[in-house]
C-alpha cells in the first residue's frame, strides 16, 4: 500500500511529493515500514540566514514546496528537543547536547517562517509516545531523527532552484550532520561505536522516503492543515 | 588548549616552489587567483568535494570548466587531509577513540582523494608534499589541528558549493560536505566531551571563501611544494 503522506503535505499543491512517495514505495517500502519503530524525521533543510533569504525574490514553487517540508521537519526536531527537555530524564551530556540542538533547530524553524512568509506551512501537533522517557531511548531517537535529517537535505538539496535557497540550506545541513555525529559521539561513550561517521559518503534520501519514514513513527499527530496555513491546497490523491 | 601550529605564515612563494599548489589554484578559478594568492595562502583545508557516486562517475564531456576547477581545489584540500591522518597514525602517538577517529577519519579522506581523482581523470591536480610542523607528535596538537582542519573544509565547502553547475557534482559534494562536519563534530566531542569546544557552535554553519581558507590554510605552512 502506497503511503499517504496527504496529511503531512498540504503544501504538495500539485501532488509532486505524493507520486514521489509512490515511487519510493515501489521499491523501498518494504524496508521503510518494517520496523514502524521509533524512527523518526529531521532537519531537513532550507535554513536561513534570514537576511540572505529575506532577499530572495519569490522563491519557485518547488522551492517553496522544499522549504516548507524543511519547516515540517524542523517543526518535528524542534518539538522533539523541547519534549525530552521537559522531563527529567535527560541529564549531562544527553542535556547539553539536547539544549544545544533544540535551541538550533528552533532558530531553523524560526527562518524558514520568516522566509516562508505568508506561504509558511502550520505547525503539526506531536505525540513522540515513549521517545523521551527514559535516556537511552532519546538518544537513540535523537541520531535516528539527525541521521534523517541529513540524508533529507542532502535529497533536496539538488533540487533547489535559488541560489539563496541553496546557499541557506547548505548552510543547515553540516548543523545537522554536527547533532548526529555529537549524539552518536555520546552514545558511544568514547568507543567510536556507534560511529559519529559511518561512511566517507553520507548517503542521501529523497523527500518522499523522508516524509514516509516521518510518517512511520507515528510522532506527527496531525492538525497541520487546518491552522492557519495560508497554503490549504490539498495534494492530488493518484495512488 | 593552545590552537595548533596555525601562526607560521608563509608566502606562497616560499612554499610553493614548484608552483604545484599555485597551479591547482589557478585552475580552481582563474579569475579571482590574484585575490587568493596576494597575501600568500597556500592552500589547505578540506573537503569541498566530489563523491564518488557509488559507481564512481568520471565527468562528463561538456562539464563546465568551473566545475573542474573547484574538484582540483577540492582535491588538493583532500590531498592535505589525508596526508595529515596518515602521519599522524604513522607516528604512533594517539591511542584509545582518537586513534579510532583517525582512522576512520582518514580512510574517509583517502575515499574523497580516490573518488575526486576518478572523477577528474587526466584532469587531475598532483599530489602536493606536506610538513604538518610537528603538529602530530602529541595527542592535543594533533586533536585541535584535526579539528581547525575539519572545520575549514566543512566551511571551504559551504563557501564553493551555490558556484557547482553539474548536479552530480553537487550531490557529490553534499555527501562530502556532511562526512567532513561528521568529523568536525566528533573531534569537538573527544576534545571537549560535549562542552568545550561545542560539536555544533552555530545553528547555522558558517561559509567561508576560497580566498578566506587559502589564507588559513598558508598561516599553516603544512603544504611544501
Amino acid at each position: 500500500m502506497t503511503p499517504d503522506i496527504t496529511p503531512l503535505v498540504p503544501f504538495d499543491k500539485d501532488g509532486a511529493l505524493q507520486e514521489a512517495a509512490e515511487r519510493v514505495e515501489r521499491t523501498t517500502r518494504a524496508t521503510l515500514f518494517r520496523r514502524g519503530g521509533m524512527l523518526a524525521a529531521a532537519g531537513l533543510a532550507a535554513g536561513s540566514l534570514p537576511a540572505a533569504l529575506a532577499r530572495a525574490q519569490g522563491p519557485s514553487k518547488g522551492d517553496i514546496a522544499i522549504l516548507n517540508f524543511a519547516l515540517t521537519l524542523e517543526f518535528l526536531e524542534a518539538a522533539f528537543y523541547k519534549d525530552a527537555l521537559s522531563g527529567g530524564a535527560v541529564k549531562g551530556q544527553y542535556r547539553t547536547f539536547a539544549e544545544v540542538a533544540g535551541e538550533h533547530e528552533q532558530a531553523h524553524v524560526d527562518a524558514l517562517k520568516k522566509t516562508l512568509g505568508g506561504e509558511a506551512t502550520a505547525k503539526p501537533s506531536f505525540d513522540f509516545g515513549g521517545a523521551t522517557a527514559d535516556q537511552a531511548t532519546f538518544a537513540q531517537t535523537a541520531k535516528t531523527v539527525e541521521d534523517l535529517g541529513v540524508e533529507a537535505y542532502q535529497g533536496a538539496a539538488v533540487d533547489i532552484k535559488s541560489a539563496e535557497v541553496l546557499t541557506a540550506a547548505i548552510s543547515i545541513h553540516p548543523v545537522e550532520a554536527r547533532h548526529a555525529a555529537w549524539i552518536a559521539s555520546i552514545i558511544g561513550m568514547g568507543s567510536g561505536s556507534p560511529s559519529p561517521a559511518p561512511a566517507a559518503f553520507n548517503p542521501a534520501k529523497d523527500m518522499a522516503a523522508v516524509l514516509a519514514a516521518v510518517q512511520g513513527t507515528g510522532f506527527i499527530t496531525m492538525g497541520q492543515a487546518e491552522s492557519g496555513s495560508a497554503v490549504q491546497g490539498q495534494p492530488q490523491m493518484t495512488g | 588548549m593552545q590552537e595548533p601550529a596555525l601562526h607560521e605564515v608563509a608566502t606562497l612563494e616560499e612554499v610553493d616552489r614548484d608552483g604545484a599548489v599555485r597551479e591547482a589554484a589557478e585552475a580552481v578559478r582563474g579569475d579571482t587567483r590574484a585575490a587568493f594568492f596576494r597575501k600568500g595562502g597556500v592552500l589547505a583545508g578540506v573537503g569541498l568535494g566530489l563523491a564518488a557516486l557509488p559507481a564512481g562517475f568520471a565527468l562528463a564531456q561538456g562539464t563546465p570548466k568551473s566545475d573542474v576547477k573547484i574538484l582540483n581545489y577540492a582535491l588538493t584540500l583532500e590531498f592535505l587531509e589525508a596526508a595529515f591522518y596518515q602521519e599522524a597514525l604513522e607516528n604512533g602517538k594517539l591511542d584509545g577513540v582518537t586513534r579510532t577517529f583517525a582512522q576512520v577519519t582518514g580512510a574517509h579522506e583517502n575515499a574523497h582523494v580516490e573518488a575526486l581523482q576518478a572523477a577528474l581523470g587526466s584532469a587531475a591536480t598532483k599530489a602536493p608534499t606536506f610538513d604538518f610542523k610537528g603538529t602530530t607528535n602529541s595527542e592535543g596538537t594533533f586533536l585541535r589541528t584535526a579539528q581547525t582542519l575539519e572545520d575549514t573544509g566543512v566551511s571551504a565547502y559551504q563557501g564553493q558549493a551555490p558556484e557547482i553547475k553539474t548536479p552530480e557534482v553537487l550531490a557529490s559534494a553534499g555527501a562530502i560536505l556532511a562526512v567532513e562536519a561528521r568529523h568536525a563534530a566528533w573531534v569537538r566531542d573527544i576534545i571537549g566531551a560535549g562542552q568545550s569546544p561545542t560539536p555544533a557552535p552555530a545553528a547555522f554553519n558558517k561559509a567561508m571563501t576560497m580566498k578566506e581558507v587559502l589564507d588559513a590554510v598558508g598561516q599553516t605552512g603544512f603544504i611544501q611544494s
